[in-house]
């Protein structure tokens, strides 16, 4: 398919153009190309329509402007330069600066960010510009405080690294605390899934072999009109992750398709609104841009797992996920979106219009965009502490079971000096762990057996994690030391806050 | 129907709610409860209405209580609301939804005001009231 891709069988994109100038291009939204095909049948469809648009609206944390201020008299190369006290990237020329999205206000973090001047610019109002310097002979000046609207500056390009993946995957989170993540707030127990992207509105999945979209493909960025500059970054198009960077002039686009958004306890990011026409030049693009809801994969990942590989818990669609439940092993748990479909709708929407009126003529790439990219993990090449190298290794513990006498128990936490013991059953496994906290109690409450006052939900370790994770953990849960366990649970070690207090000192890495 | 408690600081001590109950029988459920001796607040919901809902309203204040009927527990702002639903999923008393025009509706009869949601939206377009 290779050779083929891209290949212009039904239409050309001048013939489409010309539709476009006389005012008789057929265009419909993914969403009605869906009801069409359904009605007559996709060769039927395909070869009536034109064009498909397709939109989506969603958190992008890829994203920023690059803006250019003029020159001040007497004129400063910024070294460091703020608005709204949010930090801009000045490793540029003097007066050239990066905006990103995520960074965050030094006076309200967490409240106010790179997205939100972003958003702020493009609404008209008003930034405080901040900016300081050594002082060079060419550029004598060495502190600046005024103010700006977007159409004081030269320029100002929204410029996003990665944009629009074709799909996404969905969260939940299975662990006992509420986790704030990227992919919003996850309760406790599979108490919730969240989902992003738009489904069958999604311009990339819309174009699953990327045979439309590539550099130089005009789309609607942000309300007004951009251009795809490349793949994206992470882009992965063989399992359906395919990225785009885009470019646009932040003059001309709107506030309503760039939001300042904030992610609790995560950071802060931008909203934005991306379209993109996909002409029906063949048979192959038109079965892709038919694709429903139900026929979009999307994993479900356990987002309580501190892992760059997070185990997945289901197989999912957009379909179940946009139902509001989704089935997890025998339970219903609740679903919601962090893209908004009714802005995607919009857009989608607002780009046929545009082409119907004859405003927005559609661009064949220049070049496609690859549909293979291997995918590189980052590797940690300096050797970290890890449990392991400081836990107490099993020899030293004392292990007991459940129907141990607890006197007995008391004596040897004296005579060892210990402060945690683990209970296991017969295969070794853990099944609880009392600590001299416990111990008390029964006293105070004259319990005979260790079953009676034993943990039985634990806190554990793994011998391969590293040793911060695990002081985290312990912060977390108000406890000073963790069984070490293997993967069937089985006990094989023991650290304690005193383990990683005592064992580090003096040592180097941490 | 949900309603906010005032507590002064003379009434504070008074088991005012369990005297009620045991007086009507009326099932009411806790939400929220910030007291010391020195006074405070309380949202409760009674499972209730019209006239029995009316006396029981005045028995409140009748026993020194300030009484705010709440007809809702939070505020969205849809000028600042993007209609992306991260607040739905984590609303524990299933309040909240897309409405027909997939614009963001919260029952007032189910949200606990909990404030979940004011935490979950990414527009801090959610208030307490």
């Amino acid at each position: 398919m290779s050779e083929e891709r891209g290949k212009e069988e039904l239409r050309s994109y001048e013939e489409i153009n010309e539709k476009i100038r006389r005012g008789d291009a057929v265009v419909m939204t993914a969403e009605e190309f869906i009801d069409y095909v359904e009605r007559r049948g996709l060769e039927k469809a395909a070869k009536e329509v034109d064009i498909v648009t397709t939109g989506t609206f969603g958190a992008m944390c890829s994203s920023g402007a690059f803006l250019n201020f003029g020159h001040s008299e007497p004129p400063i190369k910024m070294v460091k330069c703020w608005l709204n006290d949010v930090p801009v990237y000045k490793g540029l020329a003097a007066v050239d600066a990066y905006l990103g999205a995520t960074a965050m206000s030094e006076t309200k973090p967490f409240e106010y960010g790179g997205g939100h001047v972003i958003e702020d610019l493009v609404s008209g109002r008003e930034v405080e510009l901040r900016a300081e310097s050594y002082g060079t002979d060419c550029y004598p000046r060495r502190s600046l405080e005024t103010t700006i609207t977007l159409d004081d500056l030269n320029q100002a390009y929204l410029y996003n690294p990665r944009n629009a993946y074709q799909r996404y995957n969905a969260a939940t989170n299975s662990s006992d605390r509420i986790l704030y993540t990227y992919m919003g707030t996850l309760r406790p127990r599979y108490g919730n899934v969240t989902f992003s992207g738009s489904g069958q509105l999604s311009p990339l999945y819309k174009d699953l072999n990327l045979e439309t979209i590539g550099f130089g493909t005009r789309i609607f960025l942000g309300g007004g009109v951009g251009y795809v500059v490349g793949e994206g970054t992470q882009h992965k198009p063989q399992t359906g992750f395919a990225t785009i960077a885009v470019k646009g002039d932040l003059t001309g686009m709107s506030a309503e398709y760039l939001k300042g958004a904030i992610f609790h306890n995560y950071g802060t990011t931008l909203y934005v609104g991306i379209g993109i026409p996909i002409p029906i030049i063949n048979m192959r693009v038109a079965a892709t841009a038919a694709l429903k809801d139900e026929d979009i994969p999307v994993d479900i990942l356990d987002y309580s797992v501190p892992s760059r590989d997070r185990p997945i818990v289901k197989r999912s669609n957009y379909a179940e996920l946009k139902s509001g439940k989704v089935v997890i092993g025998d339970r219903e748990v609740p679903s919601s979106p962090l893209s908004s479909i009714k802005v995607a709708r919009k857009i989608a929407e607002t780009l046929k219009r545009w082409i119907e009126s004859r405003e927005f003529l559609i661009q064949r790439p220049i070049e496609l965009l690859p549909n293979y990219r291997e995918f590189k993990p980052l590797k940690i090449k300096k050797r970290e502490i890890t449990v392991g190298d400081i836990m107490m290794p099993l020899k030293d513990l004392i292990l007991a079971k459940a129907e141990d006498d607890i006197k007995k128990v008391a004596k040897m936490i004296v005579e060892k000096n210990i402060d945690h013991v683990p209970i296991v059953n017969e295969e070794s496994v853990l099944i609880g762990i009392v600590t001299t906290w416990d111990l008390t109690r029964a006293l105070a409450e004259d319990k005979k057996t260790l079953k009676e006052i034993m943990t039985r939900h634990v806190i554990t370790a793994k011998e391969s994690e590293r040793v911060d994770e695990v002081a985290k953990r312990m912060a977390e849960y108000h406890i000073s030391g963790l069984p070490v366990v293997d993967d069937v649970m089985r006990v094989k070690g023991l650290i304690t806050s005193d383990d990683i207090s005592r064992k580090l000192v003096g040592r180097r890495g941490l | 129907m949900k309603v906010k408690l005032r507590y002064p600081h003379e009434a504070a001590s008074k088991p005012i709610l369990a005297e009620l109950i045991l007086k009507t029988g009326l099932l009411i459920n806790i939400l929220e409860a910030k007291l010391t001796p020195k006074g405070g607040e309380m949202v409760i919901d009674i499972a209730t209405q019209g006239p029995a809902l009316k006396s029981t309203l005045e028995y409140l204040r009748a026993a020194g209580l300030e009484v705010t009927e709440l007809h809702s527990l939070v505020e969205v702002d849809r000028g600042l609301c993007i209609s992306c639903g991260a607040c739905i999923s984590p609303c524990p008393s299933k309040a909240i939804g897309f409405d027909q025009s997939l614009d963001i509706e919260i029952d007032a009869k189910r949200c606990i005001g909990c404030g979940i949601c004011v935490r979950a939206c990414p527009r801090k377009a959610i208030q307490l009231i």
